[in-house]
């Protein structure tokens, strides 16, 4: 275990003050947003900038023969060539056996998925631009494409980057003793599971503007992205211009879910042009690029088996992920990001002691994968919770009771699971229990006792239950093979002259209420009214390094460097107030923007008008000056786990194979909430996403790669009408690993909706012989599914 | 080709390409950049605004089509009574997370309401099913807009029963 730079020594917090860790505190971003005054990349007007449209694969997989130039290109124009001296990216694990390739910043030999890009093409409007990419004539020299996750198994298919296969990477996580589960075991439940390929869909899309400033002599270089420090670092890299002469900014982030969580090839082939130009370019990712050429997610084929005993309790799980990376493996995730993951965890919030795992990656002429919500938990817990409701369906018992007997108990915690997760704390059976009583169960099943049966509407229930790991630190990057650690987050809090509070944090804040929350924490440690807390972020001039915002890791890790700085310069406050009052510091509380001791009090605003503007105030020995900068890693490298147990009462109306979703209730864990309405704002939102996933979001291509859904026409995300209000009860039990007790939950409500609502439909039409294991059931699955019923009963 | 017409409230003429959007001609040169461009094919709604006093798609809405209208984006209802009762609503609601949708997302609630009054919550989300938000799951939007919905009805039928 890598040792944590210090203890959080933040403990959880007892009662909740107005304004402070716990307080539904109404947004600080809110303001700007609301008047339209939100500055997102496409916004930003900066005198002289020019529009990129990029020149983009039309085929999926050909060597390119020639390019011609049509008049004018010149200097308007710009190919791989015309780039500089430029590395291309590779994005590896430092596992052995991971097979790297290389991605260019702009195609120039060969194009490997639809939508990659060939050219930069410059104009005063994206218009003009466009116009230019269109006279540009490629010769392409067409390869068969490898497609679907059968063909890239396939041996006998062509080989993308000159391996022996399409293979990339295959892990194999497990212990204990499955075959002696499977001869124990009295009942045997085998499945084979699909999620389709998803795009992200930021509503927002992403989109870079780069400039080379002569004044300061460095690269500006302005990216829709959630990471601006680390894209810094690799830029840096990979287009030879020092750290020190780069500066990465983050504007107002229209929505990132994970997709503008990757080094993109758009940001390098900008950047490394940028430099060599007199004026800024910008490029605005169009809906049509988005869905086609962004970084796409899922697309898992799973086999799981799971072994037990008559009464259903888990003994061995054996399983085998298949996931199709798509052309490339993004930086710095690696292509094998989600196949590793969905194996590493597929023993779910179970206490089960024998697994055989089998993550296997590999590559085809799509779109790369890179993160989304979730990353590899919706299809993990999808295919567990699925199984889990398959093996209660064989031995006759309520799923959500086989849930809660198989769960880690809390007197197990904290536990470490057999692929070596160290779940830290709560009681993962009582998200279930009060899920169940939330849903009322009895009431549910005598109504599915009238109804179904009567008319083609039929009503099922159904459960998932998931952990999620939060905020993982430095161990788990590391057992990832990560070619770099994001083990850490950064802050500096300060205060002006006049009183007021700064904080500068490394994180990238694109809907998640981090410029509230994180001067809650301030708030708690310093006495200052949140409202007046200024949190900058997403830019590499005004903060100190740090990781970015993913992998729900930004309440706990910034929240946590926020806490320690500001529990540090709250020390030095406290000596000067108690300088000023002549008392002792340990008698001074800070509290309503004051210093207090007993009776007597000080305005913070005296206490920094002695540090910045009168040092004779100051007590002997203290330096000037309010700010403090600290970094923050929690206890446990492989950080906190939340957790949850979603219900969900659908009506599946067998005519039309319309899923109607009429009650949706949730009972999670993610140990102190700092502002409960954020919380519940990122549940719902998650479960919207994770219903788009069950029942309508799919990027399928045709056999030659061709991408089948390139508008919102093609590509369905759920409307006002197909997400209910989602009733959420909230356990809260701290973490031991983290500042305050806060553990990450981002993601979560995505990870379980997928399940929940197949088991729902599942139950719903199980008495018709139908069972649904492909995400997402459309109309026409399920209409194929009952007619393919009808005929096998016929039979 | 010249084009003139009334831009929250202030007459400009333009010279513009036939495909120049709406969209992007006030974005540009005019700066209403609450105009939000999602999806530039006339589905998410993020770049809603009113013309005619009707809600129109300004990303498929060509700016040569314009002459003599008005056109009003959320710039221009900085001082309107309901809207501010919405932003507030959406505010204490939660009803935003990254603001992206939101302009156009109050544009048609505001439409909503001047139009329909009181609405049941189906037909609410029926209203707002052409604007799309992928960061909040509705919950909190739904929630704004029935608050400040029932609030403009209270206010309307204090104003009749005041004006009898």
């Amino acid at each position: 275990m890598a040792a944590p730079s210090a203890p959080p020594a933040l403990a959880a917090i007892e009662a909740p003050r107005p304004g402070c860790i716990g307080d539904r505190v109404l947004r600080n971003e809110d303001a700007r947003f609301l008047a339209g005054h939100g500055e997102y990349l496409a916004d930003l007007d900066i005198p002289g900038t020019r529009e990129i449209a990029f020149l983009r694969s039309p085929v999926a997989h050909a060597r390119i023969r020639s390019i011609d130039m049509p008049p004018g290109a010149e200097g308007r124009v710009f190919l791989l060539k015309d780039l500089g001296d430029i590395h291309p990216v590779r994005a590896v694990l430092t596992t052995p056996g991971f097979r790297g390739s290389d991605y260019p910043a702009l195609a120039a030999d060969t194009v490997r998925f639809v939508g990659e890009p060939i050219a930069i093409c410059l104009g005063a409007t994206r218009a003009a631009a466009e116009d230019l990419a269109q006279e540009i004539v490629v010769d392409f020299d067409e390869l068969p494409p490898v497609v679907e996750i059968e063909q890239a198994l396939d041996p006998a298919s062509p080989s993308l980057h000159g391996w022996p296969d399409n293979i990339c990477f295959v892990s194999t996580p497990g212990g204990g003793e499955v075959d002696a589960a499977a001869k124990a075991a009295a009942v045997t439940v085998t499945r084979e599971f699909r999620m389709a390929r998803q795009c992200v869909v930021s509503l927002e899309g992403r989109g870079v503007l780069a400039y080379w400033d002569r004044r300061l002599q460095e690269l500006v270089v302005y990216s829709s992205t959630q990471q601006p420090h680390v894209i810094r670092t690799v830029l840096a890299k990979l287009i030879g211009v020092p750290e020190h002469q780069l500066r990465v900014v983050a504007p107002d982030v229209g929505g990132g879910f994970g997709v503008k969580n990757n080094l993109q090839q758009e940001e390098v082939a900008i950047a490394a042009l940028a430099r060599r130009l007199k004026f800024p370019i910008r490029w605005v990712e169009d809906r049509r690029e988005h869905l086609i050429a962004s970084p796409q997610a899922r697309e898992h084929r799973v086999r799981l088996t799971a072994h037990a005993d008559a009464r259903g309790k888990i003994l061995g799980l054996e399983a085998e992920a298949v996931v199709n990376a798509g052309a490339y493996s993004i930086w710095p995730w690696s292509a094998a990001m989600e196949a590793n993951m969905v194996a590493g965890i597929l023993t779910g919030p179970y206490a089960i002691d024998a697994y055989k795992g089998r993550g296997v990656t590999v590559v085809s002429n799509k779109a790369p994968l890179g993160p989304y919500r979730g990353v590899g938990r919706p299809s993990a817990c999808f295919t567990l919770e699925r199984l889990v409701d398959e093996i209660a369906a064989k031995v006759g018992r309520e799923p959500h009771e086989l849930r809660i007997d198989n769960m880690v108990r809390p007197e197990q915690m904290p536990y470490r699971t057999v692929t070596g997760k160290l779940f830290d704390s709560g009681d993962y059976a009582e998200s279930v229990r009060q899920v169940a009583a939330m849903i009322d169960v009895p009431a549910v099943r005598a109504r599915q006792a009238r109804q179904n049966g009567t008319g083609p509407r039929r009503i099922g229930l159904g459960f998932a239950s998931y952990t999620e790991q939060t905020a993982h630190g430095t161990d788990e990057w590391i057992a990832r093979g990560l070619t770099e650690v994001f083990g850490y987050e950064t802050a500096t809090v300060r205060f002006t002259p006049d009183g007021k509070l700064i904080i500068e944090a490394a994180i990238q804040n694109h809907g998640q209420g981090l410029e509230t929350t994180l001067a809650q924490v301030a708030a708690q440690e310093l006495g200052v009214d949140p409202a007046d807390v200024v949190v900058r972020h997403g830019d590499t001039a005004v903060s100190p390094y740090g990781m970015g915002t993913f992998a729900s890791r930004s309440m706990v890790m910034a929240g946590g460097a926020v806490g320690r700085a500001s529990r540090q310069l709250g020390e030095k406050v406290k000596r000067i107030a108690a300088h000023l009052l002549q008392v002792k510091p340990a008698d001074v509380t800070l509290a309503n923007n004051c210093a207090v001791a007993g009776a007597r009090s000080v305005p913070l605003k005296s206490v920094t008008d002695a540090a910045f503007l009168h040092p004779e105030n100051l007590p002997a020995g203290e330096d000037p000056c309010l700010d403090e900068t600290t970094t923050f890693q929690p206890l446990s490298g492989t950080g906190a786990f939340a957790y949850a147990t979603h219900a969900v009462v659908v009506e599946v109306d067998t005519g039309t194979g319309l899923v109607e979703i009429l009650d949706y209730a949730v009972a999670h864990d993610c140990g102190t909430m700092v502002n409960p309405m954020i919380v519940e704002g990122q549940v719902q939102g998650g479960v919207a996403q994770g219903i788009g996933n069950a029942l309508l979001e799919e990027s399928p291509y045709d056999s030659g790669g061709q991408p089948l859904a390139s508008t919102f026409a093609d590509y369905l995300v759920p409307g006002a009408p197909e997400v209910p209000t989602v009733r959420i009860a909230h356990l809260e039990t701290p973490s031991p690993f983290t500042a305050y007790g806060i553990k990450g939950m981002g993601e979560g409500g995505a990870i379980a909706a997928p399940a929940a609502i197949l088991n729902a439909v599942n139950d719903a039409l199980r008495p018709l012989g139908v069972e649904l294991n492909e995400t997402p059931i459309t109309p026409k699955r399920i209409l194929t599914a009952l007619h393919d019923a009808r005929t096998e009963r016929a039979r | 080709m010249k084009v003139s017409f009334t831009l929250n409230g202030d007459p400009i003429t333009a010279d513009v390409e036939p495909r120049t959007s709406l969209a992007d001609l006030v974005r540009g040169e005019h700066r209403c950049t609450s105009v939000h461009l999602g999806c530039e094919h006339g589905v998410c709604g993020a770049c809603t605004v009113l013309i005619d006093g009707k809600i129109a798609r300004s990303c498929i809405t060509l700016a040569v089509s314009l002459d003599g209208a008005m056109v009003t984006t959320l710039e221009g209802l900085a001082d309107d009574a309901l809207m501010a009762r919405l932003r507030e609503a959406f505010r204490t609601h939660h009803g935003l997370q990254c603001g992206y949708c939101t302009p156009g997302m109050l544009i048609t609630a505001h439409d909503l309401i001047r139009r329909k009054g009181a609405l049941a919550e189906a037909e609410l989300r029926q209203g707002l099913a052409g604007n799309i938000c992928r960061c909040t799951g509705y919950a909190g939007i739904v929630a704004a807009v029935a608050a400040a919905m029932d609030e403009h009805e209270t206010t309307k039928s204090a104003a009749s029963i005041a004006a009898e």
